[in-house]
């Protein structure tokens, strides 16, 4: 008995020099999850104690959760928490406490190992509540065999209006069955927010202080999505209707961020060598050809009662190129850590996309995405602009501008920020 | 002494009932009226009434109550009156296998709401719903019923009908089998035809359970949430949103706790409203 007292006092003492154990719970989603689950072997590797137990929990419940549990004051979260960058702040803003400042464990020293406009909805002051993981640079991802038959050149698509015109030859081919996307209308506004960023727009400015929904730049996104509807090149689905249309042949191409490399590779495998990527239409000739969606964050709960595990996981999933790459190749999430770009796997050809470059022709967009914030209003700016592009798309709107105008009034009386003049 | 112990002993059954209703219910009443004054985009609290004026001029609000109100007005009663046929086609004389009827009308009350969502949400998919296909086989198009705001609408009020009319069917037909029989004797040796017999006897006799239901199926619409949910999202835009679905939006999603008991009060005001018509119109006796 006196033994065992001793010895387990023992091991309470030793347990802050020696490396962490003990189990730790990750929430994620989908293919991040998949992804985190696949660092696992390496990150054992170092720390052989620990047990990672990965949850896939879905992107909108993660999210739901978490807010619930910050608000019950930390009670059911897990030691390691995802969120997307554009969501992050309101956590930050309704909850400083929630999470743990990742510097006061040792993140200061990756503070330059990721683009700084990554760390802006991480951080509050000299705080950094969650370190950055993967970034979500848009572009098109295609099937080369069925724009073969339809006579359509990847590389001739230069703006939107080659690509509507490449849509009316796929129709044209095959009598209106297959379609060049599926946009989420009326469940989520992503192709408006590709686009308006690719414009250099987005719902608020980027210092969080007006509604800039309304400018030009929006307009034009706005725009193009009609006439996308207009022309029948597209069709409405959600997340599980898109994959289940390419894995069907229903559509030729899918834009999204380039994360969507591991959904299209990991549910359709038998269409392996189909595949190409290209960069997005631009507005107008010359014009940009790079957007950013998503991309996710990694932040650490007060609550976790293990976070020398949690951040040592952290650590090693997102700020080594072993975890990073190790995401890409298996998942096809694009790192932000900087080093991780000049990995030689980036250069390599890959067999699922006909031994395509893919990763060159995604990273070599990402200079060019211009910054948007999502501040700690995103969700509301973004249930706003669902309801109005479906309501434009159905004819509610005359103009573009009359409903962005009608959507900045909107955001703005929600919260409290003047529109842009 | 004696007597004061004796006074104490029925408040000393009720004292576990009264501290959970005061912790679960009260509390939450009080805490969710003082927190519709709190301006939730600051830290801790502070007074504003911004909630209440944003209430009133939230164009989300006003669609989240026009959608909740048209469920009411068109699926309550259709439902209801399909009840009402349920209930007397499975009193009738001439019904074989009663009891099996009888269990498959109110099964679908016992089926999981998340379960039957997801069936419903497959059923009526565009693509490859077996609606969508039945319609192409009688040579009729196919119908986006998740991507189109009536269509949706259409087929959360379907959802309901199927899920709730079995219940209140069950409900009515016990109103009706509490009718005596020498009520219809006595209309028989009057000569009464069978339509006067329903319209005269046995209609008002069953207002009780009628109302009852009516009651029940009203204040379950003014809570709406599940299906809507589950089925569309509130979706698509927000044509199928409802005062349920929007306050689980701005509580728990937008963060905005503050405005969501301003709805929550604002939807309690309208409670208390339709009560009192309910009361007006209908009599407060026998209900």
């Amino acid at each position: 008995m006196k033994k065992t007292v001793l010895f387990s006092m023992a091991l309470v003492a030793g347990s802050a020099l020696a490396a962490p154990k003990g189990e730790i719970t990750v929430w994620s989603w989908d293919v991040a999850a998949k992804a985190l689950e696949a660092t696992i072997p390496s990150f054992n590797k170092k720390y052989p104690d620990v047990k990672v137990k990965v949850v896939d929990l879905g992107n909108q419940n993660v999210y739901d959760r978490g807010l619930a549990g910050c608000a019950a004051g930390g009670a059911d979260l897990p030691d390691v928490y995802s969120v997307e960058n554009g969501e992050a702040e309101v956590f930050w803003a309704r909850f400083p406490n929630c999470f743990v400042d990742l510097t006061t464990l040792g993140a200061s020293k990756y503070i330059n190992a990721f683009p700084a406009f990554k760390w802006t909805e991480l951080s509050v002051g000299n705080k950094r509540y969650a370190m950055p993981w993967d970034s979500g640079p848009v572009v098109m991802f295609y099937r080369r065999d069925l724009y073969k038959q339809a006579g359509v050149s990847a590389a001739s698509i230069k703006t939107w209006d080659d690509f509507i015109k490449a849509g009316q030859k796929v129709n044209a081919k095959f009598g209106g069955k297959v379609k060049m996307g599926v946009v989420a209308n009326g469940q989520d506004d992503e192709w408006f927010r590709m686009l308006a960023n690719q414009n250099g727009c987005f719902y608020f400015d980027n210092d969080a202080e007006s509604v800039t929904i309304n400018k030009a730049g929006c307009v034009d996104a706005l725009n193009t999505i009609k006439k996308l509807y207009d022309a029948k090149v597209v069709q409405t689905g959600d997340w599980g209707g898109q994959i289940t249309a390419f894995k069907k042949g229903d559509i030729a191409t899918s834009m999204f961020g380039a994360w969507y490399e591991g959904t299209i590779r990991s549910n359709a495998p038998e269409l392996s060598g189909k595949w190409g990527v290209f960069p997005m239409p631009a507005a107008k000739k010359g014009g940009v050809r790079a957007a950013n969606l998503g991309g996710s964050a990694l932040a650490l709960p007060a609550s976790s009662k293990n976070k020398e595990a949690a951040y040592a996981f952290i650590e090693h999933a997102l700020a080594t190129n072993e975890g990073q790459v190790a995401m890409l190749k298996q998942y096809g999430l694009v790192p932000s850590l900087l080093a991780s770009a000049k990995d030689p796997y980036v250069n390599q050809g890959q067999k699922y996309w006909g031994n395509q470059k893919v990763w060159k022709t995604i990273l070599d967009t990402l200079g060019d995405v211009p910054a948007a914030r999502g501040t700690q209003f995103f969700q509301e700016a973004r249930q706003v602009m669902v309801v109005t592009q479906a309501d434009f798309i159905s004819g509610k709107y005359k103009t573009a501008k009359e409903a962005l105008d009608a959507a900045a009034k909107q955001i703005s009386s929600i919260t409290g920020l003047p529109i842009a003049k | 002494m004696l007597r004061l112990r004796q006074n104490l002993v029925p408040y000393g059954f009720l004292l576990p009932y009264l501290l959970i209703f005061l912790l679960f219910w009260a509390y939450p009443l009080v805490r969710s009226l003082f927190d519709s004054f709190d301006d939730s985009r600051i830290l801790g609290f502070s007074f504003s009434t911004t909630n209440w004026t944003r209430l009133l001029s939230d164009p989300f609000f006003m669609t989240a109550l026009k959608n909740t109100l048209l469920i009411m007005v068109i699926q309550v009663p259709i439902m209801l009156m399909m009840s009402l046929t349920l209930a007397i086609a499975l009193n009738s004389q001439m019904l074989k296998l009663k009891g099996f009827y009888r269990f498959a009308f109110f099964a679908p009350l016992v089926v999981g709401t998340t379960a039957y969502s997801a069936i419903f949400r497959l059923i009526f998919n565009t693509q490859y719903g077996a609606v969508n296909q039945g319609l192409n086989s009688i040579g009729l198009p196919s119908v986006d019923w998740l991507n189109q705001a009536t269509p949706a609408m259409i087929v959360i009020m379907l959802a309901m009908t199927w899920r709730w009319m079995g219940y209140n069917a069950i409900i009515m037909l016990a109103g009706l089998q509490s009718i005596g029989n020498e009520v219809y004797e006595a209309a028989a040796i009057d000569g009464a035809n069978k339509w006067t017999t329903f319209w005269k006897i046995t209609l008002p006799l069953m207002r009780p359970s009628i109302l009852f239901t009516l009651v029940l199926s009203v204040f379950g619409t003014l809570q709406l949430y599940t299906e809507p949910a589950l089925i569309t999202a509130g979706g698509p835009g927000n044509a199928t949103m409802t005062i349920g679905t929007y306050l689980y939006q701005q509580g728990f999603r937008s963060f905005n706790f503050g405005y969501a008991s301003a709805i929550a009060y604002g939807v309690a005001i309208l409670g208390a409203v339709v009560s009192w018509i309910q009361l007006k119109l209908l009599g407060s006796d026998n209900t």
